[in-house]
């Protein structure tokens, strides 16, 4: 470490060439810009995808179909799904896009009955704003999540147009799975009339079970019922179905990690060169700090320091815009109907401080060496 | 013992293939509180000499003793903590930091000496005052003239009361009246405060005010001056 009398020293020193330390400081603030933008989008695949011991919901889908649109099963399915042991509650659903290009914005209508979905799926939910009992009574009601309600800017009592279909904002509502916080909830039938399918229909089941370490064997169980039916299925567990779907986007999002990490080594040579240009114009001016009396360690941890402040206040600079941009835009990606959140915690934006930090000491560090090794009076000969 | 004592002093470098000694089989006795100019011709080993005394630079053979301690034989580390105590260094071409101010140029020295906000700030303004530049502490180099600057570093040579005061050619980029003004400041540090201070000067004028000058050429001592009266040049 180095003492905080120093300070005012090499603070002066980075600022000795303004445009050189500035434009090096944008460039580290759009790597960690990048970088904690990649890492929300790593952070929200995992936490759409990666199971815990304590999930209990499966979902049910038309055996070989792999999107909202080809899925279609008889509603009458879940009544026999109940009767299997170990279920708890069995919810049909038809899910409706707004629409089917690649957007950060696209809005998944999810249709179920009112009654099940309360005493099914509410245990998970809280209404932030608007009651439960206008979204019952209103047949074009819609419980809207909270990330897509900020994105929309939308309000109780707010008329919207999707894709075709128009809703009325009954009720807000927050949840820990990313599947609710960017869906709209409405009533199964008037989804059903409104994407002109047919009554009795619907995409998939969402089951609940009564005990967590049976998930595989109820998974079995329901595809063994409908095995010979016309309409056979193929049950997952709701994380590994969200993986399954978003199978693309974890190889978008490893290959924009890889981009991620390029720009790291980027910032490190960004940082070590302007540090080394600043040392190299600076070989007198060391020889004569020798003079007074500094030792080479205590050069050398100065001209790190340098590297330090320029990097780590790049660092700050590009982690907050980046948090304040995902956190005001509550982008999510849409896949299949699935949402994967751009968001990243606490531990990205200390994880990129922290990177920040090491790469401007790694980048420091051979400047600082080249320095501390010089001759005194060899600097002042060769001048 | 005197206060410096060389012997034996040589220094060689090598530059390419040659090898060149400045400084050859040198004895030389300096005595505490005396001002001393070293003369000579470009090569005669003076800076060598100035750098070998002031910590910056090692012999190659021989001993170097100052106040009883032979830093010949001393590590990178210790001499820079025995330079930060017994030696003040003056520069030809002032070499201030330019992005500081001539206060921070002058606090420079005391950061090493862990001494707090208040102390180092006391021994600044009492520096700056006895170079009678105290009124341009918040001037950056660039908007001082060379006399002002070089009692900026003249002030930054003396703030941490060293035992010794080194100069290479102090007055070699000023003109006539800036150096004449240099040289009674270094005089009366010199005659006041009771510090060792050795000059190189190609002047023989600026040699004038010192006590005593040593003539070097090629490395060796050939000849000791010392003058009617160590005022004469003030005169």
């Amino acid at each position: 470490m180095i003492s905080l009398r120093y300070i005012p020293l090499i603070l002066k020193q980075l600022y000795r060439r303004p445009a050189r330390s500035g434009l090096t400081l944008l460039g580290v603030a759009t790597a960690m810009f990048l970088y904690y933008a990649v890492q929300a989008m790593h952070e929200g695949v995992q936490a759409a995808t990666e199971a815990n011991a304590e999930d209990t919901t499966l979902v049910v889908y038309r055996e070989n179909r792999y999107c909202p649109f080809t899925s279609r099963l008889p509603e009458d399915y879940g009544r026999r799904i109940a009767n299997l042991p170990g279920v708890e509650s069995v919810i049909p659903m038809q899910i409706v896009v707004n629409n089917c290009r690649a957007s950060l914005d696209v809005v998944t209508f999810r249709g179920v009955p009112p009654e099940d979905f309360q005493s099914g799926m509410m245990k998970d939910l809280s209404i932030t704003e608007g009651s439960l009992s206008d979204w019952k009574r209103r047949g074009d009601g819609a419980l809207v999540g909270n990330r897509l309600a900020e994105r929309r800017g939308l309000k109780i009592g707010d008329r919207i147009n999707l894709g075709g279909i128009t809703v009325t904002v009954a009720a807000i509502i927050t949840s820990p799975h990313p599947q609710d916080q960017n869906v709209a909830y409405t009533h199964l039938e008037f989804i059903q009339r409104s994407a002109g399918n047919a009554d009795g229909v619907v995409t998939q089941f969402n089951v609940k079970i009564q005990d967590p370490g049976e998930l595989d064997a109820v998974a079995a169980s329901i595809d063994d019922l409908f095995r010979e039916a016309q309409q056979p299925t193929t049950t997952w567990s709701e994380k590994a179905f969200t993986a399954r779907a978003a199978s693309d986007l974890v190889e978008i999002v490893g290959f924009a990690r890889l981009v991620g990490w390029g720009a790291l080594v980027a910032v490190f040579a960004l940082v070590a060169n302007a540090i080394i240009l600043s040392v190299q114009e600076r070989v007198k001016e060391h020889a004569v700090l020798q003079t007074l009396g500094f030792h080479n360690g205590l050069l050398a941890k100065l001209i790190v320091a340098e590297g330090v402040f320029v990097s780590l206040a790049g660092g700050v600079l590009g982690l907050a815009a980046s948090a304040a941009v995902l956190s005001l835009g509550t982008y999510s990606f849409s896949v299949e109907g699935l949402s994967v959140n751009l968001e990243a915690g606490a531990v990205t934006v200390v994880a990129g401080l922290l990177t920040s930090c090491v790469i401007g000491v790694l980048a420091g560090l051979f400047p600082a060496w080249q320095a501390s090794r010089q001759e005194i009076a060899a600097c002042f000969r060769a001048v | 013992m005197a206060f410096i004592e060389c012997r034996n002093l040589t220094r060689t470098y090598t530059r390419g293939t040659n090898a060149i000694t400045p400084l050859d089989d040198l004895d030389l006795d300096i005595e505490e509180g005396m001002f001393l100019s070293l003369m000579g011709p470009s090569g005669s080993g003076k800076t060598t000499l100035l750098n070998l005394i002031a910590g910056i630079d090692r012999p190659t053979s021989g001993s170097l003793t100052i106040d009883g301690h032979n830093i010949a034989n001393s590590s990178k580390s210790e001499l820079a903590a025995w330079r930060s105590e017994y030696i003040g260094y003056i520069f030809q071409l002032y070499n201030l930091v330019p992005v500081l101010t001539a206060y921070e140029n002058v606090e420079l020295p005391l950061l090493l000496h862990g001494l707090t906000r208040k102390e180092r700030h006391r021994k600044v303004s009492a520096a700056l005052d006895l170079v009678g530049i105290a009124d341009r502490h918040d001037h950056y180099p660039r908007q001082l003239s060379g006399g002002q600057e070089q009692r900026v570093a003249i002030a930054r040579a003396i703030v941490t009361d060293p035992r010794i005061i080194v100069a290479d050619e102090p007055t070699g980029d000023l003109d006539k009246s800036s150096a004449r003004a240099i040289l009674d400041l270094m005089q009366s540090i010199n005659r006041d405060l009771g510090r060792t201070l050795i000059m190189v000067t190609h002047d023989p004028h600026a040699a004038e005010w010192a006590q005593k000058t040593l003539h070097l050429e090629k490395g060796r001592l050939v000849e000791q001056d010392v003058p009617q009266s160590t005022t004469a040049g003030a005169t």
